[in-house]
């Protein structure tokens, strides 16, 4: 982001923080991605400023944040504002689309802050690097594997508020596992058992798709362990094949 | 800075430098309420829009055009038709379904697939649970921003062709099983990709390039399905069954439902309803069942919010999952509405109820709602075991008074299912079905010598 900060008067910037300005060249180029996204017209068709969005808006009972200011920022093309809102507010929502169920226009407020999001990741800001970190043991997970969750990944550590009873039989958690009459799901590093083909499969699609490149950019050590694990599957699968072809 | 705060001395947040409060009377902001209320609890508030859309009739004229096959709902299936927001058909199949499973379930509440196909089982419903399918990865997409709309509906596409292609594993014809979603995020996702893909050249010709990479087409085409189907829906459709089989009064319980956001919200014109389920004026699945079964559903005020699951928070910023799951679900559905248990059909939604009552304690807001899915609870109602088949150990909200209500003896359960892990590990394990047929394709495949019989149930 430090290639968009500048000094110059020309620059737009917050009198009471201490934070960088921004180039006015940046937020332009910000806000273009936004709007060349492939859903935005989609998810944005104009706003009367009801306010029924965050009448109903979870995020607004707690937090600083309001989807009718998300959408109004956008329609009015504020890019101050956008810019503003992308450092924090769009994190806050809980993506629950109450929003977009009931505003009258048709609007999605929620999946407008997905588009925020993912510019948000492409320009590598600051604040979508911190706000992730915590969700890089998820971001691990689902890329080199394709679950999202295992079982070995809720313990008491990761979740003392849960309190001590989120295991009320007290077993090794393998033979919790395969207590479930569940075959595939006698796992405990994912959630069910995954075909080493289709995680090779997906590994395509992550590559295709730019989602490495997204990894990249937000976290390069966490890109670099699942590359390495991509690596090792890949091998895996095609030493099967060949195995095959002998 | 303005003062945000209005004369009662709370604080306004979020909504813009112009806004200023209102500072109305007691009464005022009742009638007010009152005013928004009556809409907001009405299937109205989702029906008066402009851009109402039925996407199938999209999808059916590119398959016309020969850009694209759609895998059919046929009579293999044995389709029961629902109608949706608008009263439109939505054919919903009863059996030879692949069940696409949710990472969040499988993790963390087992109970949850294992109910589902317990109960297919007990009705003589014919499925396939394999191992070649991936999440849909929109869990992920929703709290991080990494993915996008290529990846989410390339991935979509990926698993519904293996659910075309999975019966040729077993010397059946393809479109033999018919894919059941378990996740309601999943089932949000996916019907949004549906209609992306319908609505954008560009991207089905993105997504075909991968997936010819893949070997994923069909004659060089996109494969989409018909309908996007939950499994809430299957069990809603097959509710009248479910209820002949049914070995445990239930009609001694107060059961508040927690619609999931992502079940009835996104794409909310593909979601059943029902006039004789609340007149109407909410989702009909698990409600309906819930009414089948016998049990007393008690609406809440606050029926309509999210459970504060939030994809990112639960992760990351656990005090505002924590704080909403309390404040606007549990604490009204005990306070106001007595409930004994509160239902409901998605993945996020019961850990979130579940795993965030002990915390209250920390702050005098002292609960004990049982949480649990509509098919757990269908699968208590039918006699199944509450930890062997259930598997309710895993829930960290109180379920055992909820069983003694329904007469079941969960202290001799128990027992016998730390008699059984004693089995487990001694290698005994019991299964719903053989666990060489999870195995479609790759390493442990195995090309079956006969046609299988396609038994759903235990072997």
């Amino acid at each position: 982001m430090t290639s968009g900060v500048v000094s110059e008067r020309t620059a737009i910037g917050d009198p009471v923080s201490n934070a960088p300005v921004v180039a006015y060249e940046k937020l332009e180029e910000v806000f273009e991605d936004i709007r060349a996204h492939p859903l935005f017209d989609h998810e944005l068709h104009g706003c009367l400023n009801c306010g029924i969005c965050t009448a109903t808006c979870p995020s607004a009972h707690y937090y600083d944040y309001s989807p009718r200011e998300i959408v109004q920022l956008l329609w009015t093309e504020n890019l101050e504002g956008v810019y503003d809102a992308m450092q924090e507010k769009i994190w806050s929502c809980a993506q629950c689309y109450t929003c977009a169920a009931r505003c009258p226009f048709e609007n999605s407020p929620g999946g407008l802050v997905m588009i925020m999001r993912e510019v948000a990741i492409k320009h590598g800001m600051q604040s979508a690097k911190d706000v992730l970190r915590p969700f890089s043991r998820v971001l691990l997970k689902v890329i080199s594997t394709g679950n999202q969750l295992a079982p070995n990944m809720i313990t008491r550590e990761a979740f003392p508020d849960w309190g001590p009873n989120v295991a009320k039989v007290d077993a090794p958690l393998n033979i919790l596992r395969k207590a479930i009459p569940v075959p595939t799901m006698h796992t405990m590093d994912t959630a069910w058992e995954v075909n080493l083909k289709t995680s090779v499969e997906l590994y395509t699609i992550w590559e295709e798709t730019g989602v490495l490149d997204q990894l990249e950019t937000i976290d390069e050590n966490l890109f670099d362990v699942v590359s390495d694990v991509m690596d090792e599957k890949r091998d895996e699968y095609n030493e099967w094949l060949e195995e095959q072809q002998e | 800075m303005d003062d945000k705060r209005d004369e009662g001395g709370s604080a306004y947040n979020g909504f813009g430098a112009e806004w200023r409060p209102a500072n109305l009377t007691p009464s005022e902001a009742r009638a007010a309420t009152s005013w928004v209320e009556t809409r907001i609890d009405r299937r109205s508030m989702l029906t008066n829009k402009d851009r109402v859309e039925d996407v199938r009739d999209a999808m059916w004229q590119l398959e016309r055009d020969g850009e694209i096959i759609v895998h059919r709902i046929d009579d293999r299936h044995e389709p029961v038709v629902a109608r949706t927001l608008y009263g439109w058909e939505k054919r919903i199949p009863t059996t030879n379904l692949w069940q696409h499973k949710s990472c969040g379930q499988c993790g963390n509440i087992p109970g949850y697939p294992s109910s589902v196909m317990w109960l297919m089982n007990k009705l003589g419903v014919r499925y396939l649970d394999e191992t070649d399918q991936t999440s849909c990865t929109a869990w992920n997409y929703h709290g991080s921003g990494v993915g996008n709309v290529v990846s989410l509906a390339a991935v979509f596409l990926r698993n519904f062709h293996q659910a075309y292609m999975s019966a040729k594993a077993q010397g059946l014809p393809v479109g033999t099983y018919y894919p059941l979603v378990h996740c309601g995020t999943s089932f949000g996702n996916y019907k949004e990709m549906r209609i992306f893909l319908m609505h954008s050249a560009e991207l089905r010709e993105q997504v075909k390039k991968i997936l010819g990479k893949l070997g994923r087409l069909i004659d060089g085409k996109l494969l989409i399905p018909e309908e996007v189907v939950h499994y809430s829906e299957w069990l809603h459709v097959m509710r009248h069954r479910i209820r002949e089989q049914q070995v445990v009064d239930v009609s001694g319980l107060r059961a508040t439902i927690h619609p999931a956001c992502h079940v009835y919200k996104m794409v909310p014109q593909d979601v059943i309803y029902d006039e004789t389920v609340m007149d109407g004026n909410r989702v009909a699945v698990s409600t309906g069942l819930m009414q089948t079964l016998g049990a007393q559903v008690i609406d809440y005020s606050t029926w309509y919010d999210c459970c504060g699951f939030g994809f990112r928070h639960i992760i990351g910023e656990r005090e505002f999952t924590r704080s909403f799951a309390i404040d606007r679900k549990i604490k009204v559905a005990v306070e106001e509405a007595k409930a004994d248990v509160m239902i409901g059909h998605d993945t996020g939604c019961i850990t979130t109820l579940d795993k965030n009552q002990w915390i209250g304690k920390a702050v005098d807001k002292v609960y004990a709602l049982p949480i649990m899915a509509d098919c757990q609870f269908a699968a208590l109602a039918l006699g199944a075991h509450p930890y062997k088949l259930a598997q309710l150990h895993w829930h960290a909200s109180p379920f055992e008074g909820l069983l003694e209500k329904l007469g079941i003896d969960w202290q001799k359960a128990k027992a016998e299912f730390e008699a059984y892990l004693e089995e487990v590990k001694a290698g005994r394990i019991e299964t719903l079905y053989d666990p060489k047929r999870a195995i479609t394709s790759g390493p442990g495949y195995v090309m079956p010598t006969s046609t299988p019989s396609l038994s759903g149930a235990a072997s």
